[in-house]
């Protein structure tokens, strides 16, 4: 279990970030999300012990990272921003090297290491010079360099960066597994990469926590209206017309594309006030008028916009 | 520390720099030997390193700039500060690395001994013991210059504060032999590190420059080890 405490940090005049207070159960799958400069980095590198906060602190399973930071280290595999790579290396034996400094016992190192670099797809490189990989790679190179040891935390600074699709995929899946066993907090600028893996969200905007939940509480929690699609085949006044008399309707707006009108068809964006039967009555309605419906689609409050109002100014 | 050890001796080798420093100091004793034993027909080693100790302030530096200032600079240092390794493990063990490959140089810089067998009839325990006290002087030239490795994440700024700090110990050095003010001579006397090598290797083993080196060592090895650790606790970012 993690315990962040009123973490502050200063640098010079500037505010890092300020009084993050938050928990991490075991086990759990945390993301932290923010705009560039909003503290994820920052946060993160205290959490890791890789820099000192300028007050509060962090407690790992009880113990203290400022009064005991090699207890706290040695349960923390973190992947940091910029992964920390000697170029003069081959992966294979930075790998190895890293095992033996994290304490991996000499006669288990070489299966470790080679189990590692399946995990995180990166044997077919073991022999080539850290400084001659792709982007890629180094990050996965990261990536394996941070689980060599098994710690039960994994800390990770933007795992994605700089893979392509496939490998993102690849990447969040070996995330999704750790996280069966392992607690682990990733920071991401994409709120679709976090929403996809992470069950609690923790948003950050300029150095404070801006929300923390899960991921369906914030979908849910921060608007008061539904939204729907709607296309019928018909004239767009009429519709507009029965759209106008439906009690509940808060507001709609007519979406058209040369496609639909050629069709006969058109779409509105509608908003719904919450709870009420709006849905319902406008079919009824449409139906009255002999307007087929052929779309009638509920969006929700997609966790973009939650994350645009939240962050926003 | 072994594990650092073993690392940065690898990276000595599989990087140009621990061939510049042997380079540079074998072309160096080269010169020297050839001006100083050959020309001048003296079978003693002690007057080529005597000529070393002023010349290889040049060298040193490109031994050691690298192995603080890279590892900051390339954020590695937190990777190995994070590590099971303790800062003295991690500043040792470089600073081993760094003597080893100093003790490789002055091996390979034997070769002129044997020519000197050839040729001479020289006194092996004199010639021993010069290069006893030279590895000595090198040691805490070695200290020095990782301690300004230590003080900068770019490793020129770090070559050009060690050659600037060794330099001025080598002025000191020449100084001392013109100061006559009381406690002013004393005291150049104690930091000049180049003129304890006279002393030791003159033929006479005496514990006074041994143990000045050791110390001298040590104490910059420990201060380096400070401000690592220091570096810790109370960066910015």
């Amino acid at each position: 279990m993690i315990q962040v405490r009123n973490l502050t940090k200063f640098y010079g005049e500037k505010i890092g970030v300020l009084d993050i207070d938050f928990t991490v159960q075991q086990g759990e799958i945390v993301g932290l999300l923010g705009p560039n400069g909003s503290g994820k980095t920052t946060i993160m590198k205290m959490m890791a012990g890789h820099m000192p906060p300028s007050s509060g602190t962090v407690v790992v399973d009880g113990f203290d990272i400022l009064a005991k930071p090699k207890e706290v280290t040695n349960r923390i595999g973190f992947l940091p921003e910029a992964p920390p790579l000697y170029p003069d290396m081959k992966a294979g034996e930075y790998l190895h090297f890293i095992a033996a400094i994290r304490g991996v016992a000499r006669s288990a190192r070489k299966a470790r290491v080679e189990r590692i670099m399946e995990m995180a797809s990166v044997s077919q490189v073991r022999d080539r010079l850290i400084r001659n990989l792709s982007k890629g790679y180094k990050q996965r190179v990261g990536l394996a360099q941070a689980m060599i040891s098994n710690p039960p935390i994994l800390i990770l600074d933007e795992p994605t960066v700089g893979l392509d699709p496939r490998q993102i995929n690849e990447v969040r899946q070996l995330i999704a597994e750790l996280g069966k066993e392992r607690t682990v907090i990733l920071s991401s600028h994409i709120l679709a990469e976090v929403s996809l893996i992470c069950r609690r969200l923790i948003i950050l905007n300029k150095g404070r926590i801006a929300a923390m939940d899960t991921t369906e509480n914030l979908a849910s929690g921060v608007t008061d209206t539904g939204r729907f699609l709607l296309t019928v085949k018909g004239a767009p006044a009429e519709t507009e017309q029965v759209l106008s008399s439906v009690s509940g309707i808060s507001k709609f707006k007519p979406i058209q594309s040369a496609g639909q009108i050629k069709g006969g068809y058109c779409s509105f964006l509608v908003e719904n006030e919450k709870n009420s039967e709006a849905r319902e009555l406008l079919s009824r309605a449409l139906a009255g008028r002999g307007i087929p419906i052929i779309e009638l689609r509920s969006l929700g409050m997609s966790l973009e916009d939650i994350f645009l109002q939240l962050t926003g100014d | 520390m072994l594990t650092i050890l073993k690392k940065e001796i690898k990276a000595y080798f599989s990087t140009p720099f621990g061939f510049i420093f042997m380079g540079i100091f074998l072309l160096m004793s080269g010169i020297a030997f050839t001006t100083y034993n050959l020309m001048g027909r003296r079978a003693d080693i002690y007057g080529m390193l005597g000529i070393m100790r002023t010349l290889s302030i040049t060298a040193f530096p490109v031994l050691t700039m690298r192995l603080l200032a890279e590892e900051r600079h390339m954020g590695t240092d937190q990777l190995l500060l994070t590590s099971r390794l303790s800062v003295v493990d991690i500043v040792v063990g470089k600073y081993l690395a760094a003597l080893f490959v100093l003790f490789v140089t002055l091996l390979a810089n034997s070769l002129y001994v044997a020519i000197l067998f050839m040729y001479g009839e020289p006194t092996l325990g004199a010639i021993l013991g010069s290069y006893a006290g030279f590895f000595l002087l090198g040691a805490s030239f070695t200290a020095i210059c990782i301690f300004a490795s230590a003080l900068t994440e770019n490793q020129v700024t770090s070559a050009i504060a060690a050659f600037g700090m060794l330099f001025a110990l080598v002025i000191i050095g020449s100084l001392s032999a013109t100061v006559r003010l009381p406690v002013l001579k004393d005291l150049i006397r104690l930091l000049s590190v180049t003129n304890q090598f006279e002393e030791l290797t003159r033929g006479i083993f005496r514990f006074g420059p041994l143990v000045y080196y050791l110390c001298f060592s040590v104490a910059f090895v420990f201060l380096t080890i400070k401000v690592v650790e220091k570096r810790r606790w109370s960066q910015a970012g």
